[in-house]
């Protein structure tokens, strides 16, 4: 891993799933934050460098894909960042959008934490 | 989530107003000339940064409701004002616009806080287009019939062009950081400075310089003929409570 602490962006309107993602990889020594919406980590992404960014797929009601927004945003601000998107409703068609779109994983919950903080830190460490 | 973060923005205490001192400068001390009214979203929450907290508000298209509980809370909690200590509050453009009673609005909110709105300049911020430019000029003219004056922020930079300069024909220029941080050094940013001042003159409007952090910067800007800053090197963003203690 680079020397410096690597920042992750977390996105998800679930609170409960913020906050377990939030301690858990603090407490691995990374620099987390977090947001709710898409706008809202829209805006951190135009004010902040992130390493890594793990987002929901869906961020509002039935049928929303606002995590393809932020995959676009983030390779628009920085190629370097890492994406991670989590969906429970992932179809193989979004799951290859995704993909094309810039997305490093696609990973379907649920999913044990474990499990992603393993290919969080594999991309973290192949930046 | 239970509450969205604009209602957490836009409930009671959610918005927190600070206070930046604009001084008058010359050969004797820094005279207060007023104050810039600034805001700051919930504490511990991503929109304590205003960057962050105005990217999300224009993202989510809410300046309107935003700049109007900004305005309410910076007039309501404002420090004590001497003599005739003007107050700076700041509007977007798509805000006057888009919003047809925003003077009513204010004339309002000044007379419930006792504001006197002849002391009250409208810093008109990021320009971007979209807006109705004839409703634009309507509010313009509605706010300067009240009697409040007109300031363009970030003089210099992104929207603010000179189609704006016509269109709003301002009292104040507010001269961004960029053009300030570093400008005793280098001859480019004394340029820009100059030209933007000899264009303030011009129009017979004056130059706020911003972000006036050292005393060589300071110096220049004066050298340059800008006698009204605000920065660091006199002030940070206080709240009204320290504004008054000091």
């Amino acid at each position: 891993m680079n020397d410096h602490k690597a920042r992750i962006l977390i996105v998800d309107d679930e609170e409960l799933i913020v906050q377990a993602m939030r301690k858990y990889f603090t407490g691995l020594g990374y620099a987390v934050d977090s947001a709710y919406e898409l706008e809202e980590a829209q805006a951190l992404l135009g004010h902040y460098k992130y390493d890594l960014v793990i987002a929901d797929l869906r961020l509002t009601g039935i049928g929303g894909v606002e995590g393809l927004q932020i995959v676009a945003d983030v390779h628009q601000k920085c190629s370097s960042t890492r994406v991670i998107l989590l969906s429970a409703y992932g179809t193989p068609e979004i799951e290859r959008e995704s993909y094309q779109r810039g997305a490093d994983a696609f990973l379907h919950k649920p999913k044990a934490m474990m499990e992603i903080a393993h290919v969080a830190v594999s991309l973290l460490d192949t930046r | 989530m239970e509450h969205s973060a604009l209602d957490r923005i836009l409930a009671p205490g959610g918005i927190t107003s600070v206070y930046q001192p604009i001084y008058t400068v010359s050969d004797h001390a820094p005279v207060l000339y007023g104050y810039e009214c600034l805001s700051r979203g919930p504490q511990g929450t991503n929109f304590e940064s205003p960057g962050v907290l105005f990217d999300y508000v224009r993202l989510k298209r809410q300046e309107i409701v935003v700049d109007r509980a900004c305005i309410a809370a910076a007039l309501r909690n404002l420090p004590h004002l001497d003599g005739d200590v003007q107050v700076s509050i700041n509007v977007h453009a798509s805000t006057l616009g888009r919003d047809p009673s925003f003077t009513e609005f204010l004339a309002n909110t000044c007379r419930d806080t006792q504001v006197p709105a002849s002391r009250v300049t409208v810093e008109i911020v990021e320009h971007a287009p979209p807006w109705d430019n004839e409703a634009f000029q309507r509010a313009l003219a509605s706010l300067r019939e009240l009697g409040a004056s007109i300031a363009l922020d970030d003089v210099g930079l992104g929207q603010s062009n000179f189609k704006m300069l016509l269109d709003a024909s301002p009292e104040f220029l507010k001269l961004d950081r960029y053009f300030v941080d570093g400008c005793a050094n280098d001859p480019k940013r004394r340029a820009v400075i100059g030209s933007i001042e000899e264009l303030a003159r011009r129009f017979g409007a004056r130059v706020i310089a911003e972000g006036v952090e050292n005393e060589e910067d300071l110096m220049t800007v004066r050298g340059i003929g800008v006698s009204l800053v605000q920065g660091f090197l006199f002030s940070k963003p206080l709240s009204a409570i320290e504004l008054t203690v000091h």
